[in-house]
């Protein structure tokens, strides 16, 4: 249990900072509340319609894929601690291991979980470079 | 491990996460039972400090805490019309005296064993919990990659839309 | 790495697995291949096994991984089973897969995953590989069962998923406590300490963790009071995964269930206990099960309440291996016996049942009426199936019975075999009510059902194996019998 000292030190004085700002400001800050001061987003928009609106399930597999690959490399840790009594056994193993979440991962990109906007789209194609070769001319319709 | 300062932090941190696991239970509103879930989380990391196991508590608290919670959070941000309440049920009485009958149980036999008691600090340094992953438990280690990667590959399958399924169908 | 050996029936086929993944995702347009990758890493997994067979066992070998794995006639016989029953439900999806169009490359993989999942665990001797082992067969099948996309498809996934998590929980809970009163997760250390004079004064800890893993286990083998979630699973899964859940799972929980309760629990201060326990659990099983059962009008519905009663039958060779000299030894084989014959009866029942509502396009037991008619292999192969569930001679179900229901006069179960022979009574009535609709009746549709050459070929392995053992059941007895001694040892 040693050297958490400091660690408690640093909790105390981060909730302090945080607990002594909000507290000044609460207790010596003028207040003059408005009904557009008080409103969620006080520049900007009214808000329009729910906030609730369907969300698209990418976020949740964007999601489910980090906690994934966090679990992944939380596993590196105990493993480079013990690097070199584990010597090239302990290598061979851990490189199974990320062989196998490779397949997770080759599978994931192919599968196009990754891809996020217009590229999905099968029919799109990415536009040429333009050059002087296909340079077009348009007559934007001024009649003459 | 001497002094009263880790046993005034155990029962705080007990008492945070039982008050904190209670909050997750009768809250009505998911997304509050959500936070008290973390907290509760945070909670059992402390324990896990306690027990000088330094490594797991950074692992709970990196993906429980991290990544987890934030899963919950996309299951309720992502399910529009569904309530966002705990519902009511009519198992609630049961449920309970259930539930204090099996904690008085519990309480009982935990009281009435005789535990083993670990005199030396157990090893659960990270250099001794990376030794023992890739030499003795080796085998439920890469069954865990295995695991997430199927988990990974469902989650995927269950996931996608009827136009993504077509498109991949048709590849 | 003398490890490679000991686990290389599980490589094969997870390297299938993966191979699969790969192939579907890097070359779409080979697809069709798909199943073969299967088919071909079951292939190599089984011959994989059948290069241990007749070899001597060493300790060493049953104490691979720094003893959390073993080597060993028991883990051999399972592999067979479930190397076996994964053949034939990836033979029986074919169609299924290549109709549904989607996902053809995760639905081969996933099951190929289970597969492996399922024979890590009859060959795990530790807690920790123990719940890796479950949580990897059963997480993928929580996925197949809500693989459709329909509603009550869906239904059966959440509630497999939800029920299963309590499961697991409960038997983390059962795990912990164990590793609390013994200081390890090596299943001979706790047999160890269960064993020695100081485990009586933790007698009620014991018991506690005792029962939490019974009811972990409970859902896995799908006994009462832990079946409610099996009738609705069953029917609203895709065919192919039902037949599938129906046997796997329920072998591998009770693989795992014999290993740990007779190496970890099986010293005389815990094993009376537990042994009342399954044969009270065997009793209501097999009861409920039955009675359930015969009301029933969905086929699947009906297989799913006959499988719990069956899980009842097992249960009486798990209640009878604390009793007579050859302690554990016929019991345990008995279980072994009965979930061999019950795997490849159960399937072949399942299989029929596939090829026919697939097209007819119901599940209904009436629309089953004169199919005999419509196609004499479909129906002779699905009555044979019946009729050996029914336990009536000389099928391999009844060998199996006669086996267990020996064991279980033996180990002076006697009220427990009357219970168990009632019981098959009631079960004749409905398994033969339903033979019996595929002879008769029916007469408003002589329109024929034809089946592809891969429900076929599947229909034909499930219906030869139990044919075969039912004629000359010596071989697969004698193999249960060794398997069982391992454990005895």
């Amino acid at each position: 249990m040693e050297g958490w000292g400091g660690v408690a030190i640093m909790v105390a004085l981060g909730v302090g900072f945080g607990a002594v700002n909000v507290a000044l400001s609460y207790f010596a800050g003028p207040r003059h509340p408005t009904p557009e001061k008080e409103a969620a987003y006080e520049c900007g928009m009214p808000p329009v319609g729910d906030a609730r609106e369907r969300q698209s399930v990418k976020f949740y597999l964007i999601a489910m894929i980090f906690l994934l690959f966090d679990i992944e490399v939380a596993f590196l840790g105990p493993w480079a601690m013990a690097l070199r009594d584990l010597g090239w056994p302990g290598f061979i193993q851990i490189a199974l291991f990320f062989a196998i979440l490779a397949v997770a991962f080759i599978y994931v990109w192919r599968k196009g979980v990754l891809d996020w906007g217009p590229e999905t789209d099968p029919d799109y194609v990415r536009p040429p470079k333009p050059g002087p070769a296909v340079v077009k001319r348009y007559n934007y319709g001024t009649g003459n | 491990m001497d002094g009263s300062g880790p046993v005034v932090a155990f029962w705080l941190l007990a008492a945070v996460t039982l008050v904190a696991a209670g909050g997750v239970l009768v809250s009505r509103n998911l997304l509050h039972a959500v936070l008290f879930l973390i907290l509760a989380f945070i909670g059992v990391a402390g324990h896990f400090v306690l027990l000088s196991a330094e490594f797991l508590a950074m692992a709970q608290v990196i993906i429980y805490v991290g990544a987890i919670s934030v899963l919950l959070l996309f299951a309720i941000l992502l399910t529009p019309r569904a309530g966002r309440d705990n519902g009511e049920t009519k198992a609630f009485p049961v449920g309970a005296l259930l539930a204090v009958a099996l904690a008085a149980v519990f309480l009982f036999v935990i009281n009435d064993t005789n535990w083993k008691t670990v005199s030396e600090s157990p090893a659960l340094a990270p250099e001794a919990l990376g030794e023992a992953l890739l030499t003795s438990w080796v085998l439920p280690f890469e069954i865990a990659s295995v695991l997430l990667t199927a988990a990974l590959v469902g989650s995927i399958m269950l996931a996608r839309t009827a136009e993504e399924e077509a498109e991949d169908a048709l590849a | 790495m003398n490890g490679i050996d000991t686990v290389g029936p599980q490589l094969s086929v997870l390297g299938a697995a993966g191979l699969i993944l790969v192939v579907d995702a890097l070359m779409p347009q080979h697809r069709r291949m798909l199943p073969f990758i299967a088919l071909f890493g079951l292939i190599v997994s089984a011959l994989w096994t059948v290069s241990w067979v007749g070899r001597d066992f060493a300790p060493a070998d049953i104490t691979t991984f720094d003893g959390t794995f073993s080597l060993d006639q028991y883990s051999a016989f399972f592999y067979f089973v479930f190397v076996g029953i994964t053949a034939t439900v990836v033979l029986a999806s074919i169609d299924w897969v290549n109709r549904e169009g989607r996902g053809q490359g995760e639905y081969y993989a996933l099951v190929m995953t289970v597969c492996s999942g399922l024979m890590f665990l009859s060959a795990s001797r530790d807690l920790i590989t123990i719940f890796l082992s479950l949580e990897l067969s059963s997480i993928p099948q929580y996925i197949l069962a809500g693989w459709g996309k329909d509603k009550r498809s869906s239904e059966a996934g959440i509630k497999y998923l939800l029920v299963g998590a309590v499961a697991s929980s409960l038997l983390l809970y059962g795990m912990a406590l164990l590793y609390g009163a013994t200081g390890t997760t090596l299943l001979d250390g706790i047999g160890a300490y269960v064993a020695s004079p100081e485990a009586e004064a933790n007698r009620g800890l014991l018991v506690l963790a005792m029962v939490l893993l019974m009811a972990g286990f409970g859902f896995k083998m799908a006994v009462v009071p832990f079946q409610m979630w099996v009738p609705d699973v069953y029917q609203g899964a895709p065919t192919p995964v039902a037949a599938f859940l129906s046997v796997g799972s329920k072998g591998a929980a009770f693989a795992v269930v014999v290993r740990v309760f007779i190496v970890a629990l099986g010293a005389d201060l815990l094993s009376d206990d537990w042994s009342m326990i399954f044969a009270i659990l065997a009793a209501v099983s097999m009861t409920l099960g039955n009675v359930m059962a015969v009301s029933q009008t969905d086929i699947k519905r009906m297989l799913g309440y006959s499988s719990i009663a069956q899980a009842g039958n097992f249960l009486i060779g798990l209640a009878a291996v604390s009793g007579g000299d050859e302690r554990f030894t016929l019991g345990a084989s008995g279980v072994l016996l009965f979930v061999a014959a019950y795997a490849f009866t159960n399937l072949g029942a399942f299989v029929a049942v596939i090829a026919i509502s697939q097209r007819i396009g119901s599940d209904q037991i009436k629309d089953y009426a004169g199919m005999w008619r419509r196609s004499p292999v479909l129906a002779l192969g699905l009555a044979f199936c019946l009729v050996s569930l029914t336990g009536i001679p000389p099928t391999v179900g009844f060998w199996a019975k006669l086996y267990i229901f020996n064991a279980g006069i033996r180990a002076d179960l006697g009220w427990l075999v009357i219970i168990g022979v009632l019981n098959s009574v009631v079960s004749a009535y409905y398994y033969l009510g339903v033979a019996r609709q595929l002879f008769t009746g029916g007469d408003e549709s002589t329109e024929r059902v034809p089946t592809s050459p891969s429900i076929s070929l599947s229909l034909g392995a499930a219906t030869l194996g139990v044919l075969v053992f039912s004629i000359i059941p010596m071989p697969l007895m004698s193999a249960a019998r060794d398997a069982a001694e391992v454990l005895t040892k």
